[in-house]
């Protein structure tokens, strides 16, 4: 951009998905306004901004598998991980990010390098955001608590702030293959159900489908033993509340039953 | 006067004292091992393990960690469950533990089973019973999760090998770091007869392997290695000496992990230390730190204590300590240091030392980048240069590096170790360039 014409920005703004932000990463390519005059911008725009112009993006399955193929093919399969799960934390900037990765990526002569490119600032946020998607996915692998319904069904619910649902629905789909379950996440009013020996599938909308549900009669038995059992696995003269506290913070106790009953133990 | 009249107790009473009785065991680990659904039955593990929540003193709960029993025919004297302690006494039956373990399993509430014991009538008694359990627990109820049992010394090796087969981890506890201090608490244990059923699991590890080189579905033995456990403070012993008793089970046994165990005085009892600090939780945590050292930085036991230097400095961490030994080293250039050089510098963990080498193959490091990629910068600033620089100058002497990296927020007990000399500044002459 020299310095005495200015020139506007594209900004593509695209739908805060993986499908969005890959089909964005497409139309700003083919735009061929070049790539110091593109901008990528996912979820809700509030504020605009001068010299801009802003364009959505409609999420388009066969654009972003064509770039999803590309990058694994060019820039590997670690990238497209890291791509994959940075698209699913909250944050401003990932769309962009996510972008301008790709361009480095492709631009090396061996695309695959760029994963460990921790020294350029937009492969570093990618990098970042998928650490800590993955750190919350693997989390909630574990802080998931099931009850279970009076017609045999595993029901869950969760809160997340990244989109992990389709993370963590895969370990469980292994893990309880025979069984029916389905994982609620409150805030995107979606859920992950799975069929017992089938696949999982994600159910958008299905705030409807969870609104009244009966417990088994066997529930609030193993509800009391679990909290039985850990209380007494705590340790009275080394107890140590922050620590705790810091592995798991108060954000995904109201979802686990062995913290309902007290605010701090 | 009150009489305990025996009744037939409902599994929740037993799960509070089984689950009480066990809690003292440190290991809760589910990490190891990855096995994907078996085509029926539940459950699955993955290799890094998942803590499904944390009891209230801080430690993670993955496993569903019980006692099979707690009426024990021993009387060690640092046990709660000693024979002449009047302690409500439980057992459960192989079918109570399925029951528990797969409806826990089923709501998410943990990673598998960690299945302890008491010696009900004799070792070989006790370890069938553990072998029934887990035979049920796999064959009867499909179970895939992870499994964490005990080997009971004593016991016959058959037995020990049968349920190697059906388990992920197995573990013998060591109770104390060395033989006189056992002899002292637990006069019914032997360190040898301890020490037997681990080279057994070990040597049939090392067959295992082999064999599973041969035919890729062979059944597994204890993929997830073996484990073991110290307590700390109730005899004797100096770091040094049970840091070379960790290093001598690694390098021995072929262990994935020794626990350490603070001492807490749980019984009255004349031969047992009163420790008026409470249980010695920072010696705990610096040994724990040293184990790791050991494990994921080459380092030797030699290298961070002595004869003549026994002890953990508890101001630092071990790592810190060392460093400040060894001022000669250091700095280090970042962009230039090998990964075993950049391992040894305080403040880089082997995560941030991996991605450091990875990355300044394609471009330049710049402090910025180190913090960005997880090095702690508060401690390595002493110990590195980043393009020939320092982050900001700084006086490369021993007593001035310990006093600024004195980390504020570890809870310190009082007089825990030597505080760094303060001087009185002088403008003018510095003792040390007296002419």
């Amino acid at each position: 951009m020299s310095s005495c014409h200015y020139s506007m920005i594209r900004v593509f703004q695209c739908e805060d998905t993986l499908t969005g932000i890959l089909t964005g990463v497409y139309d700003a390519w083919d735009s061929r306004l070049g790539h110091e005059n593109v901008r990528l911008q996912s979820g809700d725009q509030e504020n605009l901004e001068l010299f801009c112009e802003y364009e959505e993006v409609e999420p388009d399955l066969v654009k972003a598998e064509k770039v999803l193929g590309t990058v694994r093919t060019r820039l590997g399969e670690e990238a497209c991980e890291m791509i994959a799960y940075a698209s699913a934390y909250p944050h401003a900037g990932k769309a962009d990010a996510i972008y301008r990765m790709i361009v480095v990526g492709l631009h090396l002569p061996d695309g695959r390098m760029v994963s460990g490119m921790l020294t350029h600032p937009d492969v570093r946020l990618v990098f970042e955001l998928r650490r800590k998607t993955w750190h919350m996915a693997h989390r909630y692998m574990g802080f998931v608590r099931f009850r279970e319904l009076k017609n045999g069904v595993l029901f869950s619910e969760i809160e997340a702030e990244a989109d992990v649902l389709a993370l963590i629905a895969p370990h469980f789909a292994d893990r309880l293959m025979m069984e029916d379950w389905a994982i609620y996440d409150r805030r995107r009013r979606k859920a992950a159900v799975h069929p017992a020996g089938k696949g999982w599938v994600i159910l958008e909308d299905a705030k409807e489908a969870f609104s009244r549900l009966e417990e088994s009669e066997e529930e609030p038995y193993f509800d009391r033993l679990w909290k039985i059992f850990h209380r007494a696995l705590g340790i009275a003269s080394r107890a140590n509340p922050g620590l705790q506290m810091s592995f798991l913070p108060r954000k995904f106790r109201p979802f686990m039953n062995e913290f309902a009953d007290s605010k701090t133990t | 006067m009150e009489y305990r009249v025996e009744q037939r107790m409902d599994l929740t009473q037993k799960l509070e004292i089984l689950a009480d009785a066990a809690k003292y065991d440190v290991a809760c680990t589910s990490s190891g091992v990855e096995r994907n659904r078996s085509g029926k039955g539940i459950g699955n593990c993955i290799t890094p393990g998942i803590c499904h929540s944390f009891s209230a003193d801080g430690r993670c709960i993955s496993l569903l960690k019980i006692l099979f029993t707690n009426e024990c025919i021993f009387d060690c004297r640092y046990c709660i469950n000693r024979r002449s302690n009047d302690v409500p006494r439980a057992s459960f039956t192989p079918q109570e533990v399925c029951d528990l373990t797969i409806g826990f399993y089923r709501r998410n509430y943990i990673e598998g089973l960690f299945l302890s014991s008491g010696i009900l009538e004799s070792p070989d008694h006790t370890m069938d019973l553990l072998y029934q359990t887990l035979y049920q627990l796999r064959h009867a109820c499909h179970f895939q999760g992870y499994i964490h049992v005990k080997a009971i010394p004593g016991a016959d090796p058959e037995l020990i090998a049968r349920t190697g087969y059906l388990a992920d981890r197995m573990s013998v506890n060591l109770e104390l770091p060395t033989a006189e201090g056992l002899k002292a608490l637990a006069p019914q244990k032997q360190r040898p007869k301890l020490l037997a059923p681990i080279h057994q699991v070990k040597q049939m590890r090392i067959q295992n392997k082999n064999e599973l080189a041969l035919y890729r579905h062979a059944p597994k033995f204890v993929p997830a290695g073996q484990s073991t456990q110290m307590i700390i403070g109730a005899t004797g012993e100096n770091d040094w000496q049970i840091l070379k008793v960790a290093e001598h089970m690694y390098k021995k046994y072929d262990l994935k992990r020794v626990f350490y165990s603070a001492f807490l005085r749980v019984n009255e009892d004349s031969l047992l230390p009163v420790l008026p600090g409470g249980p010695p939780l920072l010696r705990e945590h610096r040994l724990y730190q040293a184990d790791w050292l050991l494990r994921y930085y080459g380092f030797e036991t030699d290298e961070l204590l002595s004869e003549e230097k026994p002890d953990f400095n508890l101001l630092l961490d071990p790592k810190c300590d060392w460093a400040l030994r060894h001022l000669d080293r250091f700095p280090v250039e970042v962009m230039q240091a090998d990964y075993h050089t950049l391992l040894r510098v305080p403040g880089i963990g082997y995560r941030s030392a991996g991605r450091i080498v990875k990355a300044r193959r394609l471009g330049t490091l710049d402090y910025g980048n180190l913090k960005k990629m997880g090095v702690v910068l508060k401690r390595a600033v002493y110990f590195i240069t980043c393009g020939g620089k320092q982050m900001y100058p700084v006086k490369l002497t021993e007593d001035d590096i310990l006093r600024n990296i004195l980390d504020g927020k570890e809870k310190l007990p009082p007089g825990a170790g030597k505080e760094p000399a303060y001087e009185q500044l002088s403008l003018f002459d510095d003792p040390r360039f007296s002419v």
